[in-house]
């Protein structure tokens, strides 16, 4: 017992030394978001933020549309994972409980289009959207991402909802319950760690999706925060980039994916569990 | 979490229960699985959304990609003239295009290393995680959500920062070590040292998304099955190659699937890499291959073709994974 | 019903006076539409990046309207993704961008492929001669005039004074008395600085190095029997490059595979504090005697300083100068200008609302304005509003004799297939400059003509 005890506190040392130096990168650009321009250029690295302040998110949050480009982007995303989890799961349902002629090919059609290079599609998209008049439009965005995530999140799903046996529910169906009932009472709360899990990993797709946005939405007051972002990258032909500006600026659109993700943190753990083992 | 639960004390082995439920016959189940094969019709109209929104999005783009992949196609016919319809002249200038061969290798090479270093990183944090207390669990767990979540643009600005020749924490460290000679080492100049850095970098980026599947997965082991092992005298080596390996296969071959597919298709890295560093033409994969062939040069006829290329090369890759997932699914 | 019928009468033969009007009014070049037919419209400008002012914007919109009576929508792109964005929004009819402002380099590519209207017929109003002849020719096909320039920008030398003079080394007169001086510099090192430059120029800068070419009298490619062609090899060029592969040997200790970024990291003293006699304690981040730089570079040198309770760099005349490159012909070396171009999208459904915009945009108001904000206005007469400083002046300087990337439809290919960095980049190991330069000429040329 005590030797386990103190195998454990040894690899718990190990485990946060590995988390502080992964994290680095993260800590590097927070203190660098928090120092002038000219402190990050200098051959001395700066460990600690002495001095610093926080002019840089100050700047940012009041200069260039940080808002709007955080309410469009939040649009956008929350309507995609939203439409993508429901239909994927609609559809994971057809692929995993039915037998029906085409699933075969279905599934196979799910697993290539996943493996398309995604990158020479955008003019082709820029046409279509402008054709429908959906371009600078949040709805068209929001519909193009989640077209792009519901492959995957089918694949994923249909291993949880197959891992969730049909006996529950026709054990339910015989003492009484409708088949619906039976649906939303027993299956759906074992499914709802592994849509959790979907939805986080959409969630993020669709908020750092840089290439499409930037074809499909032209004008500046319909920008996504990748777009608003990208901005403080390449300012201006002729000034110097302000790399504390853009730092600070990552930091503000990373926020809101950690506090989405510090909120499903345990769940998405055991929702990967269920559908990945039986998938 | 939930099969084991709800089935019974004893863990049922994932495939078992999958296989039962087509086999059933309609007699046992009564009305539910009758239903069921009554209506053909309602597993298709479950996936009317999907593919509705599936041929809206991409069903033209990827038509056009296809189609376009078989034309004359620039700047020129973007801007209106007529594209000029060649066949597959387009592929075959490709395909005898010595630098595309030496691309193709490069992301071959690039993708399979990294994927499997990913994984057995991921793999092996996973394991850690099940052996620590549960605030250094969650400490990791952060830290490699934060590595996920950071921006792309950010955390590329941070690594080159630190393998940067000149202001670098690299040389920095590595001088303040005492090895003299890392004081302005250029770790970008020479192919090889860019794609071990880029490599690092991607794996970094990527391990967080295998460690906590697979962490997920193993949590999924049951604890009786190890302790019987244990008991007959299986090392923990043994215990891993034999009892926990098999279980877990199904996670790891699917993100080592998702991993091959993403690390072919890698772009943003190296291309901000490319721009502090090194010779372009040198360090081109596919991904960087197929903008400098289409935004940068307009021809969108070769860069279809390269996509086309590049669909049939990650099928190729993936092919033992796929052949055993239609198998699966069929039977 | 007869009174109906009267109003009606009355308000079509109205309705065809005001047409006449305005179509008379469109050829005179003087006046535009009658405000009241505008007040509905709206009409986009592009502009990339942040180079031009808020204030600037402003003036366009107020005057705009006030012209024409429709509205000025600006739209700020960044400069990274400009070529994607034009691709695909400038052959859209219903979305495209009215006027647009690109890059000198890019605009040839889009003037080739009929992306802008042609503007010749304004030509003279808007400035003709006086307007920068190499952007006018970059955006020129035939003879037509398509994007004109909007602002230009130019690159000289900033140099560290106190240690030319510690290295005992004059002004130099002549490109050929610069590229000794800097070589000198280098050997002397009078501050004993590891890997010391005494020009810093990266391996793969250039964008610099190009004017070693064009003041020997070389250039990149010129137009032969109506086809573009690489001129790397030709023999004015190789004397060029064999200076600047002198220059990569002696004077600069940069990387073979540096780019142009950020050159003011070099000339600047470090922020580490040095001890009370001011001498310099530990590492400095100084590396170079003379840097070459767009001018705006002046904005990032300097003593490290604390303004307002920020940290900047403040300009120190006593240890920082400015150089324009010296030709061997006693006037400016040709440099690679910066700067933008600015065109009207051939597909847009605003063409005369568009031109007047361009009438603003040359207009002697205007023109003085972009000068005052530090951007060289297109129109040579109203260089002097660029002010009196010695950065104005020697922007100024070196612009007179600028010269631009060949405007060969193909040149954009060139530059994003990264030929010239490649080339750039191995000059300093070549053994035989001539049969680099051959090689690279192969595999350039054929980019340049599109197909």
């Amino acid at each position: 017992m005590r030797a386990r005890r103190l195998g454990t506190g040894m690899w718990s040392a190990l485990a946060v030394v590995i988390a502080l130096a992964w994290a680095f990168p993260v800590y590097w650009m927070l203190v660098s978001s928090l120092l002038p321009n000219v402190r990050l250029q200098s051959t001395t690295p700066t460990f600690f933020p002495t001095g610093g302040s926080v002019d840089n998110y100050r700047e940012v949050i009041t200069d260039s549309g940080f808002g709007r480009a955080l309410s469009i982007s939040l649009a956008v995303t929350l309507l995609a994972v939203a439409a993508a989890i429901a239909f994927a799961f609609l559809g994971a349902l057809a692929v995993s409980r039915f037998r029906f002629r085409g699933r075969l090919s279905f599934v196979l059609a799910l697993l290539l289009i996943q493996m398309l290079p995604a990158e020479g599609l955008f003019i082709a998209q820029y046409k279509m959207m402008s054709s429908v008049g959906q371009l600078n439009s949040v709805i068209g965005l929001s519909v193009l991402y989640a077209a792009a995530v519901i492959p995957f999140t089918i694949w994923m799903l249909r291993g949880f909802v197959a891992g969730v046996p049909i006996e529950l529910e026709e054990a339910a169906m015989v003492d009484g319950l409708s088949r619906t009932q039976a649906f939303l009472r027993i299956t759906f709360p074992l499914l709802a760690p592994g849509l959790v899990a979907a939805a986080v990993y959409a969630f993020l797709q669709a908020w750092n999706e840089f290439t499409v946005a930037l074809v499909v939405m032209t004008e500046e007051q319909s920008r996504t925060l990748p777009l608003w972002l990208r901005g403080f990258v390449q300012a201006s032909a002729t000034r110097e980039t302000d790399w504390g500006q853009v730092m600070a600026a990552s930091a503000l659109v990373a926020v809101p994916v950690i506090i989405f993700f510090m909120i499903v943190q345990g769940r998405m753990s055991s929702g990967l569990v269920g559908g990945a083992v039986k998938g | 979490m939930t099969v084991s639960t709800a089935a019974g004390s004893k863990p049922v082995p994932a495939a078992a229960a999958r296989h039962e439920t087509p086999r059933r016959p309609s007699g046992n189940s009564g009305d539910v699985a009758e239903s069921r094969r009554r209506s053909p019709r309602v597993p298709l109209l479950l996936l009317v959304p999907s593919v509705v929104i599936l041929l809206a999005a991409l069903g033209y783009p990827v038509a056009w990609q296809l189609v376009t992949s078989f034309r004359k196609f620039g700047l020129r016919q973007q801007f209106g003239q007529p594209p000029e319809w060649v066949g597959l002249e387009n592929y075959k200038n490709l395909l005898t295009d010595p630098s595309l061969w030496a691309v193709v290798v490069r992301s071959v090479v690039f993708c399979v290393v990294v994927a499997f270093l990913t994984v057995a990183v991921g793999g092996l944090l996973a394991l850690l995680m099940q052996r620590v207390t549960r605030a250094a669990r969650i400490i990791l767990q952060v830290s490699l959500l934060l590595a996920w979540a950071m921006p792309v643009v950010a955390a590329m600005t941070v690594w080159i920062w630190i393998v940067d020749w000149r202001r670098g924490l690299l040389n920095w460290v590595l001088v303040h070590l005492g090895f003299e000679a890392a004081e302005g080492h250029n770790w970008l100049a020479q192919p090889l040292s860019f794609f071990v850095v880029a490599g690092v970098i991607v794996v970094w980026m990527s391990v967080p998304f295998v460690a906590l599947s697979v962490y997920a997965g193993l949590t999924q082991v049951s604890d009786e099955v190890l302790e019987a092992a244990q008991l007959d005298g299986a090392s923990w080596w043994q215990r891993l190659r034999y009892v926990i390996l098999p279980l877990i296969a199904p996670v790891i071959s699917i993100v080592l699937l998702l991993q091959l597919i993403w690390d072919l298709r890698v772009f943003t890295q190296i291309k901000m890499l490319q721009d502090a560093g090194g010779v372009a033409n040198e360090t081109n994969l596919l991904g960087t291959f197929i903008y400098q062939l289409g935004t940068g040069k307009g021809d969108f006829g070769m860069s279809s073709a390269v996509s086309v290329v590049m669909l049939g090369l990650t099928v190729a890759l993936s092919w033992h994974y796929v052949r055993s997932l239609m198998k699966e699914e069929a039977s | 019903m007869k009174k109906l019928t009267g109003l009606v009468a009355a308000s079509a033969v109205a309705a065809l006076a005001l047409t006449a009007c305005s179509n008379g009014s469109a050829s005179s070049a003087a006046s535009s539409n009658s405000p009241a037919d505008n007040s509905k419209k709206t009409i986009t400008l592009w502009l990339a990046g942040g180079d031009t002012p808020d204030e600037l914007r402003t003036y366009l919109k107020d005057t705009f309207k006030a012209k024409t009576g429709a509205t000025l929508a600006i739209e700020e792109q960044s400069w990274g993704d400009l070529l994607t964005k034009l691709t695909t929004s400038l052959p859209d009819a219903e979305n495209t961008p009215d006027v647009v402002e690109l890059g000198n380099t890019q605009a040839p590519t889009f003037t080739n492929v009929g992306a802008f209207s042609d503007v010749s017929d304004m030509y003279e109003e808007l400035g003709g001669s006086k307007l920068l002849p190499s952007f006018v020719e970059a955006g020129s096909v035939d003879g037509k005039r398509f994007a004109l320039p909007y602002y230009f920008g130019s690159r000289y030398m900033f140099v560290r004074k106190d240690i030319w003079s510690s290295a005992g080394v004059a002004t130099p007169k002549t490109l050929d008395e610069f590229n000794a001086a800097v070589s000198t510099i280098a050997t002397k090192n009078p501050r004993s600085i590891k890997n010391f430059s005494g020009f810093f120029i990266g391996g793969q800068d250039w964008r610099n190095g190009i004017s070693w070419i064009f003041a020997n009298g070389g250039d990149l490619a010129k137009k032969q029997d109506g086809q573009w062609v690489s001129t790397l090899s030709d023999p004015n060029s190789l004397k060029g490059l064999a200076q600047l592969q002198a220059i990569y040997k002696t004077a600069s200790k940069a990387p073979a595979d540096a780019k142009d970024q950020s050159p003011w990291l070099y000339i600047n003293d470090s922020d580490a504090i040095t001890d009370d006699k001011g001498a310099v304690t530990g590492k400095t981040s100084l590396a170079a005697a003379t840097i070459m730089a767009p001018g705006w570079a002046h904005w990032s040198i300097g003593d490290l300083k604390t303004v307002d309770g920020k940290a900047t760099r403040v300009w120190n005349p006593k240890t920082f100068g400015t150089l324009v490159l010296p030709g061997n012909d006693g006037k400016p070396a040709p440099v690679f200008a910066g700067g933008s171009n600015i065109g009207i999208s051939a597909t847009s459904k605003n063409q005369d609302l568009s031109r007047e915009l361009l009438r603003i945009i040359f207009s002697a108001d205007y023109q003085k304005k972009l000068g005052g904000a530090g951007l060289g206005p297109a129109n040579s007469d109203y260089v002097s509003s660029l002010g009196t400083d010695e950065f104005a002046a020697a922007l100024v300087a070196s612009a007179s004799n600028s010269k631009l990337t060949p405007a060969a439809p193909g040149w954009a290919a060139v530059e994003s297939a990264q030929l010239m960095e490649e080339f750039f980049g191995k000059i300093r190991d070549a053994a035989d400059l001539s049969a680099l330069a051959t090689e690279y000429d192969a595999k350039i040329t054929p980019l340049l003509n599109q197909k």
